[in-house]
């Protein structure tokens, strides 16, 4: 069981408030992802549900128990750290045992948890190395597996992807999202990167300057973010954000449509520009395209194989159906 | 990381340290202000009266305190001179690719190691004393008059000394410093034009100059306490030639029995050692995030 | 990248660089020679290097005279004593401070480091009449404490740069694997930080083994280190260079191999981080 509520939990560092009051209910079994840009306060909420860090005010309560003064050895709760936190000077075997060792756990079932943890991520042949004798993609595993063998209320993981390169972190990804298909224990991420939130999630929270601004399902966020930020920081390439008179006329403060949403054509359409910088992904390619009389350029999706160059001339039409309307405060318009 | 229960347990964890840090400081300091304004010596018991600055005006008027002044000056500043100088030349020697380089950097630290009873010792008896030691020697084989360092010299003779057994710990530092200036730094330089002096006015002095202040710090904190090389070569003499500030106090006290301007002397040692100390503290300071 | 270099190069650097090494070691090297000769060779003219009859029986003779080995036992006991209870009590305060700083920490350590800067010479006078009132003149224990209390400092420092060096996650993880404090400090600050702990140890030693301020003052023959034991050669009567050279090379030898063995740390500990 893993179910985590907050109520108006709050945190300050001396005068800056890092969270301000806040209420968030996170289901058993749920994978939830924080994400923000950094300094949002999305690694601090979730030390803070850790319990390595006090909340200033606000009650935690993990299955419906107040957790919010039990020290974080009491929550059980497992956490996967951004730099791993492998203990350098013991073997894979002893890394994995470690929490087993505290708990008081007998060698028998150490061993058999240990063995099964190993298989399940494929570390049965470095049990006893150290951890400085294994990749990064390894360690991220061993420090899974560390987590694993708690058998916790739920996982914890902050930012656990950020030091692996690119190709690694694709398929840790799959990975991690693979294990919580199979334990169905609940999961709390933190990430910077919208993508690893879009792809992973069932529920996606983000924040901004220690608010929540939006929490959803991948695709609510995507097809109605509640205001501008969300719009902006969900999706990639992003949405393309206009001003002025565009946006009067269709009667908002701003406007948004996002780049598979906007065809091109040589030939007609409600919006002139030239073709600028284009970039081919060989499955699709992104145009950035230079409205007349506008400093921003628009970012329209093609398909893979489009030739357009650099400077040619192009019409752009919306979607209309599609366009996001926002007020002056930069909240949705219905 | 910061919960209630751990900064409680690190507050635990800090006040032993604290504590004692705390006693060894206040109490001593606190009866040297104390001692420093009775009359208070050892060889008369009896009454210790408050004679308020009579301490301070006798240590100060003392025309020993001008000389050991002086002295604790030449002494910190002649060493200072002579190891950074030393030091720097050391330390770029060093860092030059050669043969056996470990060693050499072993035998030039290896001075540091020695205690300063015994290089004072060595170097007093069997280099410098003007019938048997190796300079007399080596002076009589050039036929020349031996030199009786601590007789004409003596001042000299222990900044000499002293200066053998801190170069070693400013070309440590200095060598340290060196080997984190990135090569590629210098290549640009020399990309650039720079010849060999200019390299080294313009990239090396530069990026030792931290390090530079620091040794002076360092140096000068444990220079301005030069004792045991005084005790055993000259006893600060010839009169006080050789006497330094800490070589007064302690003979104000301990061979005089004066507690009272002994203690003034302390007082006032530690005000001079402090206007070192902040500065030295002021560039830790900067150095340190907590 | 480091360069190709002429051997010309090369042999002209190692020639100088040695040619000066040497000069600088040589005091000690000539110690350790005269060590080995009668006094009548020991201050002959043309001095001999290494031609003569090596004999061993100036440290037989330093033992018998003046019981050396207590004097050895007495800085053994004192640099050791007092470095072993200064890490006793700087390792839980180098802890709270690296792990769980808070906005007075920078504080406190910049006043510890300002005991350091204390002129011994200004609080002689009274630590000599304590210790006279407390009959702990002359003794292993008072020293272990002036000794213990001046180095405090430093070792609080040195342990501090290293555990800080220890990511603070990994402490997190213990703590969330349902370690203790004190399983997280024994089971894996401690193990990680051995490294640190050894060389903040024999850095300390070496400071301990070669004090000579308070060692000279509070001391007289009972528990006197060597420091003090070889002032005491600075009177001598008749010859005694070679006896004065076999007492010096035993008390310089132990630190020389263990200061060799710690010259990075030396860096770091003598120049609190300011210099790495």
């Amino acid at each position: 069981m893993g179910r985590i509520t907050l109520h108006g939990v709050t945190k300050n560092f001396g005068d800056t408030e890092v969270i301000r009051p806040l209420d968030l209910e996170i289901e058993d079994g749920e994978f939830v992802v924080f994400v923000g840009p950094s300094g949002c306060g999305k690694s601090t909420l979730l030390r803070l549900i850790a319990g390595l860090e006090d909340v200033t005010a606000g009650r935690i309560e993990i299955d419906g128990v107040d957790a919010t003064g039990v020290p974080p050895a009491k929550r059980g709760l497992a956490m996967v750290f951004q730099s791993y936190a492998l203990y350098p000077h013991m073997s894979v075997r002893k890394n994995i045992a470690f929490p087993m060792r505290m708990a008081g756990l007998d060698k028998a079932e150490q061993n058999r948890r240990i063995e099964s943890a190993a298989a399940a991520l494929n570390l049965t042949d470095y049990l006893d190395r150290r951890p400085g004798q294994l990749s990064g993609g390894q360690r991220q595993r061993v420090a899974i597996g560390r987590a694993i063998v708690r058998e916790p209320a739920a996982f914890l993981f902050d930012e656990p992807l950020s030091n692996l390169d690119a190709a690694l972190r694709v398929g840790m990804r799959m990975e991690i999202s693979e294990l919580h298909t199979r334990l169905k224990t609940t999961m709390v991420y933190v990430t910077h990167d919208q993508v690893e939130a879009m792809t992973m999630a069932d529920k996606i929270v983000v924040l901004q300057h220690g608010v929540i601004e939006q929490v959803g399902s991948p695709l609510d966020l995507y097809r109605e973010p509640r205001n501008l930020f969300v719009a902006g920081f969900i999706g990639s390439p992003k949405m393309n954000l206009m001003t002025g008179e565009e946006a009067e006329r269709r009667q908002a403060a701003t406007m948004g449509i996002r780049p598979e949403h906007i065809t091109a054509s040589p030939t007609e359409g409600l919006w002139q520009g030239t073709v600028g910088v284009s970039e081919h992904l060989g499955s699709d390619t992104f145009f950035h395209v230079h409205l007349d009389g506008r400093a921003d350029p628009v970012t329209v999706r093609a398909g893979g194989e489009v030739s357009l160059h650099h400077g040619d001339m192009i019409y752009l039409t919306p979607d209309e159906s599609r366009i996001h309307r926002f007020d002056a405060q930069g909240m949705r318009l219905a | 990381m910061a919960t209630k229960a751990s900064r409680s347990a690190a507050r635990v964890m800090i006040a032993p340290s604290v504590l004692l840090l705390l006693g060894w400081m206040v109490i001593p300091l606190a009866l040297t202000l104390y001692f420093s304004v009775l009359r208070y010596n050892l060889l008369m018991p009896g009454a210790n009266p408050f004679i308020g600055v009579e301490n301070y005006t006798y240590f100060l008027t003392d025309p020993a305190f001008t000389d050991a002044i002086i002295n604790t000056l030449l002494l910190v500043g002649g060493v200072l001179t002579i190891t950074v100088l030393g030091g720097i030349g050391l330390a770029i020697l060093l860092d030059q690719p050669m043969w056996g380089q470990g060693i050499v950097r072993i035998l030039v630290i290896a001075p540091f190691f020695v205690m300063p009873t015994v290089s004072a010792l060595v170097w007093k008896n069997m280099f410098m004393n003007p019938v048997n030691g190796l300079f007399a020697h080596l002076a009589s084989a050039l036929g020349m008059q031996p030199f009786d360092f601590f007789a004409i010299a003596p001042l000299a003779s222990i900044i000499g000394i002293v200066s053998w057994q801190w170069l070693p710990f400013a070309t440590l530092i200095l060598l340290t410093a060196m080997q984190s200036l990135d090569s590629e730094q210098l290549e640009a330089a020399e990309m650039d034009g720079a010849g060999p002096l200019a390299r080294f006015r313009y990239i090396m002095l530069p990026h030792m100059a931290r390090a530079i202040t620091v040794v002076i710090l360092i140096q000068t904190i444990f220079l301005l306490s030069i004792f045991a090389e005084i005790l055993v070569t000259t006893n600060g003499g010839p009169g006080t030639a050789s006497t330094n500030l800490t070589f007064l106090v302690y003979a104000e006290s301990l061979l005089r029995f004066d507690v009272g301007t002994g203690s003034a002397g302390g007082v006032v040692a530690i005000i001079l050692a402090n206007i070192v100390a902040i500065f030295l503290m002021r560039m830790i300071g900067k150095n340190l995030d907590t | 990248m480091a360069r190709a270099i002429s051997t010309r190069r090369m042999a002209l650097n190692t020639a100088i660089a040695w040619t000066i090494g040497a000069m600088i070691f040589f005091p000690i090297l000539w110690t350790f020679l005269t060590s080995f000769k009668t006094e009548a060779q020991a201050i002959a003219d043309p001095p001999v290097f290494f031609l003569f009859d090596w004999t061993t029986e100036n440290y037989t003779t330093v033992q018998e005279r003046s019981n050396y080995f207590r004097h050895f036992w007495n800085s053994v006991v004192i640099s050791v004593g007092s470095t072993l209870i200064g890490l006793a009590i700087a390792i839980p305060a180098a802890w709270s401070m690296a792990f769980v700083p808070s906005k007075h920490t920078k504080n406190i350590l910049m006043w510890m480091l300002s005991t350091k800067m204390l002129p011994p010479v200004g609080v002689l006078v009274p630590i000599y009449l304590i210790f006279r009132d407390l009959k702990l003149l002359d003794t292993q224990f008072g020293l272990i404490i002036v000794l213990t209390l001046i180095n405090l400092p430093i070792i609080v420092w040195m342990l501090y740069t290293y555990f800080k060096e220890i990511p603070g996650e990994i402490l997190e993880a213990a703590r969330m694997d349902g370690a203790t404090l004190r399983s997280e400090v024994l089971y894996i600050l401690l193990p990680m930080a051995v490294p640190g702990i050894a060389s903040t140890m024999l850095l300390n030693i070496i400071l301990a083994w070669n004090e000579a301020f308070w060692t000279l003052n509070l001391t007289a023959a009972k528990a006197a280190p060597l420091t003090a034991f070889i002032a005491s050669y600075s009177s001598p009567e008749g010859l005694f260079y070679a006896k004065l050279s076999a007492a010096s090379t035993m008390a310089i030898a132990p630190i020389l191999i263990m200061g060799w063995f710690s010259q990075k740390q030396l860096v770091r500990g003598l120049t609190f981080g300011a210099v790495k």
